[in-house]
């Protein structure tokens, strides 16, 4: 009999059922056996899921309880609450739908965990107790290794660990089957203080029974005997296994007599140990047997526990019981994320085949054609690396059970995804067997893999395959994915011919075509479109050749190569013929536009359609009314007629012969009126066409003469006639008749404001008031749109400097409510003063605007021109207005854009320098988006440089802005050096700045010096790199400790003690200190803490919560010594 | 100087509105037109009516599209046409077609920018 049974049976006869006093002298004597084969023991997968979410649960609310009890409960509190809510949800979320925890999310949840500052226990029991069979992706091993990482870290970053943690490792260790020294697990827990518990000792058992240990497995039972810890079913069923492991079934089975015997009923875990113990021997009639055995007790196993069974059969070698088991299965649906859990976990375990059997078993109903099941088990199998040929048959059995829809595309594209050409390779062959069409993009995935590597073979590799399939790449497969991997478009060619794999020369050159038209090449555009003999379709050039023009700006390139498209035969000959196409490519340049970009570029533009029209280009009408609502929405109205030249008058009218001309129309209104039938319909038709037509003076002779027939429709279209034609007094008459005719009449917005900027400019002030007074009487809808037109009307009066029409309307708009004042709506009023040069009342205005509406509009620009003119007297009014008005701090930083912006570079410097001054992120940000939009490059890198001691500032975030402007001007050069300055400012750029600096690279078929990062995570690069003394580990323990007990006055203490003697902890040990003394309210200890981190570690930062809570409590404390400036 | 006052009152294009199908939910085995071919979902919206523009962008950082298009058709009613269909299959994956809604208008966005805070 095994060693364990004669204690137990001592105690029995002792009559002591809980309690079991086992001693340590008769465990000693029982029999060391072999270790029994190892084998899995997947601890009941699914139960661990719902015990991971129910403890945390409690954890949550303890952590609640705790906060609500805290008087100084802080924010920070809140958000370690809230945070951990968050990772608990998504966790919660994964296991209740899948069964598992994708590794991807456990690692975003970490990551999340050691960003957020500080690492409550609970968010790492939580992470802990996730990396057990809840990875099911992962093999054992890894699933070990995952825990320990997060273990290693966590501790590092000061979260204090307990006994709950070390009994959440060791059931990761049980779940994963690791192998380990149980007494050195406990010899580390006395090392760190910490109690064992029952727990710990009843999974100690299970670790020794596990390795069918029945000695070692006495030796912790003596342990817990001599603590009076009562041994519970637990124990029992960890003894079945261990028996069983040691190949002593007999004894095996005895145990259950044993647990009855002490008064403890054998429950199903205990029974699952046996089952499981037989299926590990592929004993399928004991297990026959026990299962009919627990159907007759009242005893329920679940289905999670026959999956068990299952897994212990086909992982010993005994997938041929399998179906017999699979019968036992009652498919409840809350089973089935468990069932989905164990057929990855038989596919990590490359028992693939027995995953499909179980996957194909489940009971999924199929009545909607359109859902899938099955495809986690393929992603898993793609992953694993299951044999093509292995998967192909899946595919088809998983259609065949109409379980999936589409296994074949599936399973393709997690090959693709996983880079695997080899799988992809055979799958598309499949596809193609089973009648389905490759197509060209299905490539592209994996030319992206090569691209990035610049691996040409691995791109010819690609193209061959493609040839060999049947599918021809496209001009996008060369644009996107070939070109970017070669230094230059010509030696692709090149490349391509000597390997053979240029089958297709025209689609090769369309696609040479179009990157030199992006590159904006014209030059070649040009002599190509000339030379050229090949079928060639314009449409599909148009795209490139719009970024092309905009990049170019030579006109006459730009025309020369409109007109060859228009005319050529080879070109744009097909229907809808060259009028269409040429008329569209124009609407989509614009199009392609900004505001300011077609605004900028008008003269050019004016340029290009006058040229256009010489050389005889037309454009159809419907696309020209296009172009024109364009230009009107670009605030450009004045390029209409321009582009009204081109309109191809004639044809439109042949063409459309169902629409009458506006001959025809006056015909047919003269032969009515002599009928003396009615016109209005007629009438108004002709009126619009005339209006389309712009021809505003027909239109206005006809209104003239058959006044008593217009309507309101009519009469709307010719006010925006005359509004275009920039005619006011008859605008004005026809809104005087329109208002005749019905007064309660409501024109569009558009027309309204078309008007006043029209009656502002012919100094109708007062005019122009009424109709905004009608606007709001009639209460017109006021977009977004409305107010930036209002803008643009006071913006030119103001250009023209009509100070009181700037003045009225200004306030006319802002007392009758039709916009709220703002810096852009009250900019023009500064603005007529800074035209003129008068800069004291430009100044006063801004001024006047803040006294009136908290506003400070031009700013800026007032600055800027009183330093150029050298003003001491009214820059010290404007700064002492501003620092009085907002602050120091902002005063500081208006005239340090200032400065910049009027290239003092000097006076800029020593402003930033001033103490006290801290970095304010947004006005940053403001004045880099400000140079980049206006291509400010030597600004912009001042400021980076000027800027580079400023407390707090952003450094990545600068670099990130120049980065961008530099991006803007395709000069890698200066990008390339930015990497360097970054690395000597000690600077670790976050993921983003590093991929537009590797783009800005690859654009420039430069290498990347770099990995170019997916994510990017914060990682130890602060901490030192010499091991601590035993002094500092001591001290630095002490603070720990300190913090975590929210002790602030004993670890700031602790932190002076350690500076006397020199001694520097790591970065994360201060991080935590200063957390804590600003929670406590003591920001100016928290500063000298950061004060001498930053002196006596390379490159210490803060991370952002931590830093704005500083900044918070300093602005609080108004921290911000008063500075004085003289200016001059 | 008022050029830069114009520039900051960033101008915005009235979004003109059009009748565009968002769709979501494409399967990555479809596309729309290249050059080499229609593209699936051309294709499949054509029965609606004229389709005018069919995008589904590419991650060209993947080589996957993202599983969303936008499918504009000539005229609201064709449009009206294809929301009225409840099941769009493509490759046997059902499609979600919506309204594209008018881009939110951004207007006067520098009115606080320009103080900063």
């Amino acid at each position: 009999m095994a060693a364990l049974l004669r204690p137990a049976r001592w105690l029995l006869r002792a009559g002591a059922a809980a309690h079991l006093p086992l001693s340590l002298r008769l465990l000693a004597g029982g029999p060391s056996r072999p270790h029994a084969a190892f084998c899995p023991h997947a601890a009941r997968a699914g139960r661990v899921a719902g015990e991971l979410l129910s403890q945390a649960r409690l954890y949550a609310i303890a952590a609640e309880k705790k906060n609500y009890l805290q008087e100084e409960a802080t924010s920070s509190h809140r958000r370690n609450t809230s945070q951990f809510d968050w990772a608990l949800m998504r966790l919660d979320n994964s296991v209740r739908r899948t069964g598992r925890i994708p590794k991807t999310l456990l690692q975003k949840v970490f990551d999340n965990t050691c960003h957020s500052g500080s690492q409550g226990g609970n968010q790492a029991l939580l992470l802990l107790r996730s990396c057990g069979s809840l990875l099911p992706e992962l093999k054992l091993s890894e699933r070990t290794e995952f825990a320990h990482r997060i273990w290693d870290k966590l501790q590092k970053l000061g979260t204090v660990y307990d006994v709950s943690h070390y009994n959440a490792l060791l059931k990761v260790y049980l779940q994963n089957e690791y192998k380990f020294s149980p007494t050195d697990f406990l010899e580390k827990m006395e090392k760190a203080n910490i109690q064992p518990n029952r727990v710990t000792y009843q999974r100690l058992i299970a670790a020794y029974c596990n390795m069918g240990d029945i000695e070692g497995a006495s030796k912790i039972l003596g342990f817990m005997k001599t603590k009076d810890l009562p041994v519970t079913e637990a124990v029992f069923s960890a003894l079945v296994t261990g028996h069983a492991r040691a190949g002593d079934m007999e004894n095996a089975e005895n145990i259950l007599t044993v647990m009855k015997e002490a008064g403890i009923e054998p429950g199903p875990d205990t029974y699952l140990a046996l089952l499981n113990a037989y299926a590990e021997k592929g004993d399928i009639d004991h297990v026959k047997q026990t299962l009919e055995k627990v159907e007759k007790s009242d005893l329920y196993l679940m289905d999670r526990d026959i999956l068990q069974i299952i897994f212990s059969f086909s992982k010993a070698g005994y997938p041929q019981y399998v179906s017999e088991i699979l019968e036992k299965i009652t498919y409840e649906r809350r089973y089935i994320p468990d069932t989905m859990n164990l057929i990855l976990l038989l596919v990590t375990e490359k028992l693939e085949d027995t995953a499909l059997q179980i996957l194909l078993a489940c009971p999924i109903s199929r009545e909607d054609s359109l859902s899938d099941f099955g495809s986690f088990f393929l992603r898993h199998c793609v992953t694993m690396n299951t044999p093509a040929e292995k998967l192909k048959d899946y595919c088809k059995k998983l259609k065949e059970a109409q379980m999936h829809t589409s296994p074949f595309q599936f399973t393709l594209h997690c090959a693709l995804l996983a880079k695997n050409m080899d799988l992809a390779k055979a799958l598309m062959k499949a596809l193609k067997e089973e009648g389905f069409p490759i197509r060209t993009h299905y490539f592209w995935p994996l030319l992206v893999g090569h691209q990035k590597e610049k691996n040409v073979q691995g791109i010819v590799e690609v193209l061959k395959e493609m040839h060999e399939i049947g599918v021809t790449p496209d001009q996008e497969t060369y644009i996107n994915y070939v070109f970017p991997c070669f230094d230059s478009v010509k030696s692709v060619r090149a490349i391509l011919q000597e390997n053979g794999c240029l089958h297709e020369d025209s689609i090769f050159s369309q696609a040479e075509l179009r990157i030199e038209a992006v590159n904006g090449n014209l030059d070649y555009i040009l002599s190509f479109l000339e030379s050229n003999t090949l079928p060639f379709s314009f449409a599909s050039l148009r795209g490139s050749l719009i970024l092309g023009f905009r990049r170019s700006m030579n006109i006459n390139l730009w025309s020369k190569i409109t007109e060859l498209l228009y005319k050529d035969g080879r070109y744009c000959q097909e229907p809808p013929g060259p009028t269409e196409a040429v008329g569209y490519f124009l609407y989509n340049l614009i199009d392609s536009m900004s505001d300011s970009e077609v605004q900028a570029k008008e003269e050019r533009l004016r340029q290009y359609f006058h040229q256009l029209m010489e050389m005889n280009v037309k454009i159809p009408e419907n696309i020209y009314r296009g172009i024109r609502n364009l230009l009107d929405s670009c605030h450009v109205p004045e390029l209409i007629k321009d582009v009204n030249m081109l309109v191809e008058r004639e044809k439109t009218d042949s063409r459309k012969t169902a629409q009458p001309t506006s001959s025809d129309l006056e015909s047919k209104l003269e032969k009515l009126k002599t009928e003396n039938q009615p016109i209005g319909d007629v009438l108004k038709q002709l009126i619009l066409m005339l209006c389309s037509e712009e021809n505003m003076h027909k239109a206005l002779e006809l209104k003239a003469k058959y006044e008593s027939d217009m309507v309101i429709g009519g009469y709307a279209s010719l006010i925006n006639l005359c509004c275009r034609h920039d005619n006011a007094e008859e605008a004005l008459n026809l809104k005087r008749e329109f208002d005749r005719l019905d007064s309660s009449a409501v024109l569009d917005t558009s027309k309204y404001v078309r008007l006043v900027k029209v009656l502002g400019k012919h100094g109708k002030l007062q005019d122009a008031i009424n109709i905004l007074k009608e606007m709001k009487e009639k209460d017109v809808l006021i977009k977004d749109a409305t107010v930036l037109s209002f803008f643009h009307i006071l913006n030119g009066a103001a250009l023209r400097g009509e100070t009181e029409t700037v003045k009225q309307l200004h306030e006319a708009i802002v007392t009758l409510g039709l916009a709220k004042p703002s810096t852009a709506l009250s900019s023009p009023l500064v603005t007529l003063y800074l035209e003129k040069d008068d800069l004291p009342t430009a100044l006063e205005v801004t001024i006047d605007c803040y006294k009136k509406y908290k506003i400070l509009p031009r700013i800026h620009d007032v600055l800027c021109k009183l330093i150029e003119k050298g003003e001491t007297d009214l820059i010290q009014k404007a700064m002492d207005f501003v620092s009085q008005e907002q602050g120091e701090m902002t005063m500081l930083y208006d005239l340090f854009f200032a400065f910049l912006q009027t290239g003092n570079y000097k006076e800029a410097k020593k402003i930033i320098e001033t103490p006290g001054i801290r970095a304010r992120p947004t006005r940053l940000q403001w004045f880099c988006d400000r140079c980049i939009a206006s291509n400010q490059v030597e600004t912009l890198e001042k400021l980076v440089e000027l800027t580079q001691k400023l407390f707090e500032c952003d450094r990545d975030q600068l670099y990130y802005s120049l980065l961008k402007l530099y991006k803007v001007n395709g000069d890698w050069q200066r990008a390339d050096a930015v990497w360097n300055k970054m690395q000597e400012e000690n600077i670790i750029p976050r993921g983003r700045t590093l991929r537009l600096l590797a783009e800005i690279l690859r654009n420039s078929n430069q290498e990347v010096p770099f990995d170019v990062p997916e994510l990017w995570y914060e990682d130890e690069k602060h901490s030192l790199t010499s091991s601590p003394s035993p002094v500092e580990v001591s001290l630095q323990k002490e603070l720990l400790n300190a913090c975590h007990r929210k002790k602030d006055k004993d670890a700031f203490n602790i932190f002076l003690k350690a500076k006397k003697q020199n001694v520097v902890f790591n970065s994360e040990t201060y991080a935590g200190l200063i957390n804590l003394l600003l929670t406590k309210d003591n920001p100016t200890q928290a500063v000298q803490v950061k004060d001498f981190a930053e002196t006596h570690i390379k490159g210490f930062t803060l991370n952002d919560a931590a830093n704005s809570r500083l900044i918070i409590a300093q602005v609080r404390r108004d921290y911000l010594k008063a500075v004085h400036l003289e200016v001059g | 100087m008022a050029a830069s006052a114009a520039r900051t009152a960033v101008a915005l294009r009235t979004n003109i509105r059009r009748p565009v199908a968002f769709v979501r939910k494409i399967p990555w085995t479809a596309a729309s037109i290249f050059s080499s071919y229609t593209g699936e979902l051309r294709e499949h919206f054509s029965q609606f009516g004229h389709v005018r523009k069919c995008t589904v962008p590419f991650d060209k950082e993947t080589g996957f599209h993202r599983g969303m298009g936008w499918i504009q058709f000539s005229s609201e009613e064709e449009l009206h046409n294809a929301l009225q269909q409840e099941n769009h299959v493509i490759d046997g994956v059902k499609l979600h077609v919506q309204v594209q809604k008018p881009k939110a208008l951004q207007g006067d966005q520098t009115s606080d920018e320009e103080r900063g805070f």
